[in-house]
């Protein structure tokens, strides 16, 4: 048992120091977790999932049943301003629109995030999700 | 006193070798990343260690300052590689030797110094000058070799030995364009970005972002990542072609990074993936179909994937990015490089690099692992 939790302990440690895939195309594409706080129709919890196919940007949000496809996005390399649009429903199949503005940090790094605000018609806090 | 058992050491013994390996395959850098050039400095001091490891040798050096007091400062030299081939060992300098060390400082601050002259003092000697000096050239051109069905060969004769190097240039830029930069890619004006390729917004934006960093983000420096596409044939320590006739094939060997190989399949393939395979995993190196049209080899190269840098320098690419190359054995020693870089989601239209590679006869590929690099 003794082995066992050696073992485990320095895989752990191991695991934590080694090197990480990168992500050198464009700077939103790839897998986003994170939350958008306050969001009671939707959960605080956030998935991503961006690509970039040279003219647009799109994506889903929570990908699966209830996910909420991104309408419109925008990226201004400027400052690595993003802005975004999307439209969900509830759960009593009310439509709910999201308008997310945020700005990447960290570009240079594999886990680079994004933070800002959300609002929608049924209201509104903070935005973070960190690129995996 | 708890005792741990004998497999309870071998289970940390080899998971902590298993983290060496992970370290050591990290952390290089272009000069510029680490020293500032408009720092300049001077370290005058005794030897205490000299390190030939790579990427960059180092000596230590004890220095005493005004006050009396001792501290130890680094002083970084090329690689053990270039170091060697202009005849420098690691027994050159010994600890106790006095030396006086110019170049320039660690843009962090700390004791840290990047060689541009080491003299000894007892003797006034330069030592560890590196010299890149490519082979001299023949009086005449020496025709180009060819196989007995009278295509032309890329890699050596028969018995011999021998691979391209000294690029003429060293980072990729559209043909026409005038830029200045240094052999990493590292511009000498950011504001000169623009020039160097019809980028995107967002890809120069990026473009500049790793400039302003001094390249310190390069995932072929930091990670050990190969270096696809065009930058296999911008690299320091040379390129060699195996051609397999037999299976159809040219294998591209590189002189340094982590010596992954790229394979020009000849056997008249189409750009599709092979299940199992590639079909749906881009690499490093791509899916590279290759034909000789007259005496040159064109090759078609897509899937590529986007964890690593495809120039020196980084201009960004995308999995949309299509190369297609052109190499021209000119002369027996002369080999013509063209690229055209076609990639819709990073670029505002096709565009096309040339260059030119010098053949070193005589002589294997340099061996220089960068999982050898120091942490």
């Amino acid at each position: 048992m003794r082995t066992f939790v050696v073992a485990l302990a320095l895989s752990a440690v191991c695991a934590a120091g080694a090197p990480v895939m990168a992500q050198e195309g464009h700077p939103l594409k790839g897998s986003w977790i994170g939350t958008w706080a306050g969001n009671t129709v939707h959960g605080n919890d956030l998935f991503m999932v961006l690509d970039w196919n040279g003219k647009a940007i799109t994506g889903t949000i929570n990908p699966g049943q209830d996910n909420i496809a991104i309408k419109t996005a925008t990226l201004n390399p400027e400052g690595w301003v993003l802005h975004f649009e999307a439209e969900g429903k509830d759960k009593a199949g009310a439509v709910v629109n999201y308008v997310v503005d945020g700005k990447i940090e960290n570009l240079a790094m594999h886990n680079r995030t994004v933070t800002g605000t959300w609002k929608s018609q049924r209201g509104s806090g903070v935005f973070k999700i960190t690129r995996q | 006193m708890t005792s741990i058992s004998a497999r309870a050491r071998l289970a940390a013994l080899s998971i902590g070798a298993a983290m060496l390996v992970v370290a050591t395959a990290t952390a290089h850098h272009s000069i510029l990343a680490k020293f500032d050039d408009t720092k300049p400095a001077t370290v005058r001091g005794i030897v205490t260690l000299v390190d030939w490891t790579n990427p960059h040798a180092h000596i230590y050096v004890n220095v005493r300052d005004a006050k009396g007091g001792v501290t130890n400062w680094a002083v970084e030299l090329e690689s053990p590689l270039d170091l060697k081939a202009s005849g420098w060992s690691e027994d050159t300098l010994h600890p106790g030797d006095g030396i006086t060390v110019q170049g320039i400082s660690a843009r962090n601050g700390s004791r840290q110094i990047w060689a541009r002259s080491v003299v000894v003092t007892a003797t006034g000697r330069e030592v560890f000058k590196v010299t890149h000096t490519p082979p001299p050239a023949p009086l005449s051109p020496r025709p180009v070799p060819k196989f007995a069905d009278g295509v032309v060969r890329l890699g050596a004769m028969p018995g011999a030995s021998g691979y391209w190097a000294y690029p003429s240039a060293t980072a990729l830029v559209e043909d026409g364009a005038t830029v200045a930069m240094d052999p990493y890619g590292q511009l000498k004006n950011v504001a000169d970005a623009s020039k160097v390729a019809p980028m995107q917004p967002w890809a120069l934006a990026l473009y500049q972002a790793r400039q302003r960093r001094f390249l310190q983000d390069d995932p072929t420096y930091i990670n050990c990542k190969p270096p696809g596409g065009p930058r296999q044939f911008q690299q320091p320590f040379g390129v060699q072609f195996v051609e397999d006739r037999e299976r159809q094939r040219i294998f591209t060997l590189i002189g340094g990074g982590n010596h992954n190989y790229r394979i020009l399949y000849m056997d008249g393939r189409g750009q599709k993936g092979q299940v199992g395979g590639d079909d749906d995993n881009p690499l490093y190196y791509g899916r590279a179909v290759a034909k000789w049209d007259g005496g040159t080899l064109v090759v078609d190269t897509t899937g590529f994937n986007e964890d690593f840098w495809f120039t020196n320098g980084g201009l960004p690419h995308t999995d949309q990015l299509r190369l297609t190359e052109r190499f021209t054995r000119s002369d027996f020693d002369t080999l013509k490089y063209e690229v055209t870089v076609s990639d819709p989601a990073a670029y505002t239209r096709d565009w096309k690099a040339t260059w030119t590679l010098r053949w070193v006869g005589g002589e294997e590929l340099p061996v220089y692992f960068c999982q050898d690099n120091r942490p």
